[in-house]
């Protein structure tokens, strides 16, 4: 109960944020010195009465708070406005490709968490000896690896070289099999998409890995080094058992937060990703809508972005709660 | 604030032998001691004192100097400062590109069929107009650089004023600043970048710099706050405060400094990140702008010849990678060096 009395109580917090990012979002697309009129006709020959036509239409020549609260008013009830390039509704546009993008994200993190917390809890236990100083060689060249660069580089060996794996384009587990040319059966239909997010994943799980995996090994250190490990040590608990549940549970709490906060550079990624590899998710909108001065679609994919975000640090915050019989719900330092 | 009595009697002993060895573990020349005889900090120092001295190089060739062409492509108001003002540099768009010395960065040749490099002529190979990759190389590592010192640095600047005031004044100042600052947090940086940039200034190298910079405003900002309230609750704060120092005074002179460290580790783990996010602003084309010889731009370009000429696409990625490990291990190393809870 108390759980989700939480819950309501984050969820709640958020609004502030949620109202921030839509203000933020709002002034950078409306205030800029590129209004979205001349955006829009860029490079064409116009007239003023095409201009002005063009205002009334998109409601743009009313004062911008009047607008602002036009907009809101439309979020609150689903509707994110027209986009101006595609001539359809920012919502229907969006719906299709939030899929791709959060298939990607958490199969990415899937794949960090799998990887990260194995090799930082082996790091940890060897510390100093070889296993330890590659594993920290290689969180070092994860962190400063951009992900696109990893894409690329896997498309070349994995695609163009050896021709293992397909370079472009997601294949959708949530589809019908007949949607696809080629696939037949669902069990065909898995295995191509996996073998369609495999490299996508990689390129944009390594740094997540690198990161979880350098405060997975600090923290597996420090909790080692904690005086509960030291009493179950002297109590004759075997190394394996004290590795496994005395230091684990507590290190791997500060990896939850971690998760949350690192989704926004993943979104980030996911953008670059989703380029590289022609993947249609919420990053290849976005791309598309900034090329095409598409200032409704801009807003709605930075406002859908943001709050996938906000979600995620909830989802965290909770189920750090969840985990951590020490935090108290519903108070803040 | 409560001082007991023991604490003060303690305060006047003389220091003990683990107190002496607490003291002897800060200040600048021990850590200058340290990162000298830390591994990691000293690989990181090596890569740093390279790349810079690249960067530098390149600025002060005689041929040309690419900070002032390169970005000044980019930047009208560039003109305006004296030291971007080398219009002899530069030659008129279109033409003079046959005087141009040979390696010449921007200099387009002609169409070629890309050459694999290999070549005493050309290491590297050239780019699809016959410009030498390496020298491409070369000149990109001043706009990483540049970028991340620039960016790195508004960030900090601007952080450390909105995470002092409010770290320091406490109360509605400090819930109003805190929750601006997390819902700029909130919005996934490349995101806003993209849009600040494109919205606010047109896609190129100095929006793109001055976005990232207001983009990181918020880590630095927590940080300092973080720092600034405990600091705060210092005896010699409260000292100052009682002699009737000014705030502004305070916060300048003695918080300020004192939050510095942890900061300054943040801020070189933070270059990297910079440097990071501008290869992949510059590779979607909304950072430098041709012909600027950019990594994440040459990137971009290489991406459409693929098949044709795999080099093209290694050789940026792998300076992109060395430069950020140099920065990232340096950190690290200062990390280390900085924290005296740490044996060597």
């Amino acid at each position: 109960m108390k759980l989700l009395k939480y819950t309501i109580y984050r969820l709640l917090q958020a609004i502030p944020v949620l109202i921030g990012i839509s203000v933020i979002t709002f002034l950078l697309a409306n205030l800029g010195p590129g209004d979205p009129v001349s955006l829009m006709l860029q490079g064409q020959e116009h007239s003023e009465e095409l201009v002005r036509t063009i205002e009334r239409r998109y409601g743009l020549d009313r004062p911008l708070h009047e607008r602002y609260l036009t907009y809101m008013g439309g979020l609150l009830q689903g509707d994110f406005g027209q986009s101006i390039h595609h001539q359809r509704p920012v919502a229907d546009l969006m719906i299709n490709r939030v899929g791709p993008t959060l298939l990607l994200v958490l199969s990415a993190y899937a794949f960090a968490l799998a990887t990260a917390i194995p090799l930082g809890i082996i790091a940890a236990n060897r510390r100093n000896e070889p296993t330890d100083h590659v594993s920290r060689i290689a969180a070092l060249v994860g962190v400063s690896t951009p992900s696109f660069w990893i894409g690329i580089v896997l498309i070349l060996i994995f695609a163009v070289t050896l021709g293992w794996l397909p370079s472009s384009g997601l294949i959708y587990p949530w589809r019908p099999p007949s949607a696809y040319r080629g696939i037949d059966g669902h069990l065909e239909l898995y295995y191509e998409s996996v073998r369609h997010l495999l490299l996508p994943m990689i390129a944009l799980g390594t740094l997540q890995m690198a990161t979880i995996m350098r405060v997975e090994r600090t923290q597996m250190i420090e909790s080692l080094q904690g005086e509960y490990v030291k009493l179950a040590r002297a109590y004759g608990v075997p190394e394996r058992t004290i590795l496994r549940k005395h230091a684990f549970n507590v290190a791997q709490l500060p990896i939850i937060t971690i998760v949350g906060l690192n989704l926004s550079t993943a979104i980030g990624g996911a953008v670059l990703v989703e380029t590289v590899f022609n993947i249609n998710g919420m990053g290849r909108l976005f791309v598309n809508a900034i090329s095409t001065n598409d200032y409704q679609l801009v807003m709605g994919i930075t406002m859908m972005l943001g709050f996938l975000f906000v979600i995620g640090v909830i989802i965290t915050d909770i189920s750090y709660a969840y985990v951590d019989p020490r935090v108290t719900y519903g108070e803040r330092e | 604030m409560a001082v007991s009595e023991s604490q003060l009697e303690s305060g006047r002993e003389p220091a003990t032998e683990d107190e002496e060895e607490v003291e002897a573990r800060v200040g600048w020349r021990y850590t200058v001691a340290r990162i000298k005889r830390d591994t990691t900090a000293r690989w990181g120092l090596y890569v740093v004192t390279i790349v810079l001295f690249v960067a530098i190089y390149a600025v002060v060739d005689s041929n040309l100097s690419l900070l002032t062409f390169g970005l000044l492509s980019d930047f009208t108001f560039a003109r305006l400062l004296p030291i971007f003002d080398h219009p002899t540099h530069i030659p008129p768009p279109g033409e003079g590109t046959q005087h141009m010395p040979p390696y010449f960065p921007l200099a387009e040749q002609a169409w070629n069929p890309l050459p694999a490099g290999g070549t005493l002529e050309h290491p590297l190979g050239t780019d699809h107009t016959g410009r030498d990759y390496f020298t491409r190389i070369v000149y990109g590592t001043q706009v990483s650089v540049f970028v991340g010192l620039v960016s790195t640095f508004i960030g900090l600047a601007g952080g450390t004023v909105i995470g002092a005031v409010a770290g320091y004044y406490g109360g509605r100042a400090d819930d109003i600043l805190m929750r601006a600052v997390e819902t700029v947090y909130s919005i996934p940086p490349l995101i806003l970048i993209i849009v600040f940039t494109v919205f606010v200034g047109g896609a190129n190298i100095w929006y793109a710099v001055l976005g990232v910079g207001i983009t990181f405003i918020p880590v630095f900002a927590r940080i300092i706050r973080s720092r600034v309230l405990s600091i705060r609750e210092m005896d010699y704060i409260e000292a100052a405060r009682a002699a009737g120092v000014k705030d502004r005074h305070i916060i300048m002179r003695h918080v300020v400094p004192n939050s510095f460290a942890p900061v300054l580790v943040y801020a070189t783990l933070q270059i990297g990140v910079t440097i990071l996010i501008v290869a992949g602003l510059s590779f979607l084309g909304y950072g430098a702008q041709p012909p600027t010889p950019d990594w994440g731009q040459m990137l971009n370009i290489a991406h459409g010849y693929m098949h044709s000429n795999v080099w093209l696409s290694i050789w940026p990625g792998i300076a992109i990678m060395i430069t950020i490990m140099g920065f990232n291990l340096f950190g690290d190393g200062l990390q280390d060096a900085l924290d005296p809870r740490i044996d060597d």
